[in-house]
């Protein structure tokens, strides 16, 4: 059988002695101390960290960076820590912390980040993918795992965002191929207004495609006229700001599709249809078939609102109100 | 004659027997070769790269005959595709094969002089029928002509025939070969152009707008019938203008009374595609337009940008020929009658319409 027991030494550590450091087995990123904190002021360290003892007799963290932390944080000046072996090899040392983190809380994207790009120190990345990228709940595939290690790359501000939940994951990956102020510009514009992860993969490709296609930097696009005033009128909330910037940027990108929509509602409207009628066009104006929706809750109202159609003016016209538009 | 940089030979097991891999091996001595299993395959993320350099002779086992699939709510030509291989060593920054394929490497299938007789006994077994055939959805039907000697063996095989057209479609300016045959019934020679900025730009290793005209009027000099295909078009301010140019050339070179058919198509794509073109070309500007979802899940211009495209290129194409067989390539009933001023209504009219131009060819 095996020998699966660590055999590591228990030793009271002065916290000065630990290098505090995110060292090359930690993997915490913008976590919140408090909680833990309160939990050791109370209660005391329930696991203790485990250590590596350094050649000039200072510490390595192999697990319980938090826990060390919040202890210095609280003033305490030393704390009883598993030391394990010198001969401890340091691939063993991370997959000792990563169970540690697994069994005890989630993960945010950031730190799976951490953990995958450590690892990549020791490991293939086929065998990253094969054997831990599904462990982390991460679809098992290269590009994935590429995007995952490419995180790093990004801001603090970002990665923040993204650790937070509060920026998308595959808008974070967008980012990754643009330049750092513009990608800073985009995460500040997601994360001052709360704009939902689908919004912010689209409105990410529509900002860059504008910038290209008008020859503008991404921040330039964002920092036109228009969004500004929405980003800075304190008289419309939020969930406001976000439709009209969504719309500002759509008719940017989408010109003749946008104008194509005015006019074929401009013309419903003068139509003067009767209350309770809609007429939808084909989605995007593509197929042939449009159609009617009538409200009524008798048939007799019913009858009324077809005899009236059928007289309406204009209505034969009702699928060219939207044609002969000009487009750039 | 331009010929493409490969950088190693995959033989699968039950190819090295065949007539045209002994053929490809002989002229290619140099190239590191290695023998692999059929079923010794890539992993899905490598296929992106598409690794073009590497050619993987196969001993296929599928169809070599089937119908061009079309596409769900469009209007379509009722084209048959002979899968002589899968890639191409070119790199068209648009090319719907890199969402398409699910194996990298130029894959060239070596048995297609044994399964000739197969495709012979469906088209004979159908003597009223039309096949208009062509080899160049999957890979390019002339550019790896010098490696394969495709036109040696389809030529003599489906001129001889009375109810088919074998249609060579390319980007290249390789008819060495071809113009060397003896046989010209049944057949048309092929080209599919752009506007001199997106061959530059987005056309990558192949022939330039001119030496493919030039190569044309070879080819016409020489007795064979034309076809062109300008598609995809692709938006931008001034497209217009540089058709003009593409046409232009035509024009000056082409006898237009010897083209059989011509079409029209805008550029269309599925979702997955972007993301793929935009990492293997990131200055691409295939995107910049406005593109909707199609009926078929495939983004497309906005029906009003196509429209105009359309209308502009065939009014100018019909002001220099209006017998050209022009027709539109995945387009719906109302958009061809807003750009053409007709329309066929349906798939099968315009399979018709084109069988019906096939067989003015092959009386002459």
């Amino acid at each position: 059988m095996v020998e699966k027991t660590l055999k590591c030494t228990s030793l009271k550590v002065d916290i000065s002695d630990v290098d505090l450091k995110p060292g090359p087995f930690t993997m915490s990123f913008n976590f919140n101390l408090e909680p833990l904190k309160a939990s050791i002021d109370k209660f005391g360290v329930l696991n203790p960290p485990y250590l590596l003892k350094n050649s000039d007799s200072t510490f390595s963290v192999v697990a319980g960076y938090r826990r060390l932390l919040a202890a210095r944080e609280l003033g305490w000046p030393d704390i009883y820590c598993q030391i394990v072996p010198d001969t401890f090899p340091p691939l063993k040392a991370l997959l000792l912390n990563l169970n540690d983190n697994l069994i005890h809380r989630q993960l945010n994207n950031i730190e799976k980040g951490m953990i995958l790009k450590r690892l990549t120190r020791f490991l293939k990345e086929e065998e990253i993918v094969s054997d831990f990228v599904p462990t982390l709940g991460i679809p098992a595939n290269k590009p994935t795992l590429r995007l995952f290690l490419a995180l790093e790359e990004l801001e603090e501000s970002i990665r923040i965002s993204v650790a937070r939940e509060r920026l998308s994951l595959r808008v974070a990956g967008l980012m990754l191929g643009i330049g750092r102020d513009d990608r800073l510009r985009i995460n500040d514009l997601f994360t001052s207004l709360k704009f939902s992860f689908s919004r912010q993969w689209e409105i990410t490709q529509w900002i860059m495609e504008i910038a290209k296609r008008e020859g503008l930097s991404i921040s330039e696009v964002i920092d036109k006229g228009d969004i500004i005033e929405i980003l800075n009128n304190d008289r419309i909330n939020n969930p406001q700001k976000v439709k009209l910037i969504v719309e500002i940027l759509k008719s940017k990108r989408f010109p003749s599709l946008l104008e194509a929509e005015r006019l074929f509602r401009q013309g419903l409207s003068n139509l003067r249809l009767p209350s309770g009628v809609k007429i939808i066009p084909p989605p995007f104006f593509e197929g042939i078939d449009y159609r009617l929706e009538i409200v009524f809750t008798k048939g007799e109202g019913l009858k009324e609102i077809l005899a009236g159609l059928s007289h309406l003016s204009g209505l034969e016209r009702v699928t060219d109100f939207w044609k002969g538009i000009g487009h750039r | 004659m331009k010929k493409f940089k490969l950088r190693r030979i995959l033989i699968e097991r039950g190819a090295e027997d065949d007539t045209l891999a002994k053929k490809m091996l002989k002229g290619l001595p140099d190239i590191p070769r290695e023998a692999v299993e059929p079923d010794d395959l890539a992993q899905r993320e490598d296929i992106e790269g598409m690794d073009k350099e590497t050619l993987r002779i196969i001993h296929f086992n599928g169809e070599f005959l089937k119908p061009c699939p079309g596409t769900r709510g469009y209007i379509c030509c009722g084209y048959q595709i002979l899968n002589i291989g899968i890639n191409c060593p070119m790199e068209c920054s648009y090319c719907f094969l890199q969402s398409y394929i699910n194996q990298p490497s130029l894959r060239l299938f070596t048995n297609l002089e044994d399964r000739l007789n197969v495709i012979g006994k469906i088209i004979d077994s159908s003597p009223d029928r039309i096949f208009r055939i062509g080899t160049g959805e999957f890979t390019d039907s002339l550019c790896l002509d010098y490696l394969t000697g495709w036109t040696d063996l389809l030529l003599p095989f489906f001129s001889r025939r009375r109810n088919c057209v074998l249609e060579l479609k390319t980007k290249s300016a390789s008819i060495e070969f071809l113009i060397k045959s003896s046989y010209r019934k049944g057949i048309v020679i092929a080209w599919s152009l752009n506007t001199p900025r997106i061959i530059a730009n987005e056309e990558q290793g192949t022939a330039d707008l001119k030496s493919r005209i030039l190569a044309a009027r070879e080819c016409q000099k020489a007795g064979f019938v034309l076809g062109f295909h300008f598609d995809p078009l692709i938006h931008y301010p001034g497209w217009a203008e540089d058709s003009e140019e593409t046409v232009g050339l035509l024009e000056r070179y082409i006898d237009p009374g010897y083209i059989v058919w011509m079409s029209v198509g805008s550029f269309r794509y599925v979702p997955d595609l972007k993301w793929t073109v935009k990492r293997r070309f990131p200055g691409t500007d295939i995107f910049d337009g406005e593109f909707v979802p199609g009926l078929d899940g495939k983004f497309r211009y906005f029906k009003p940008i196509r429209v105009e495209m359309y209308t502009k290129l065939s009014e100018r194409l019909r002001k220099w020929y209006d017998d050209l067989g022009l027709y539109l390539c995945m387009e719906s009933d109302d958009v061809w009658t807003q750009s053409l001023g007709w329309s066929p209504r349906n798939s099968t009219n315009l399979t018709n319409y084109l069988d019906n131009r096939a067989r003015k060819l092959m009386a002459n």
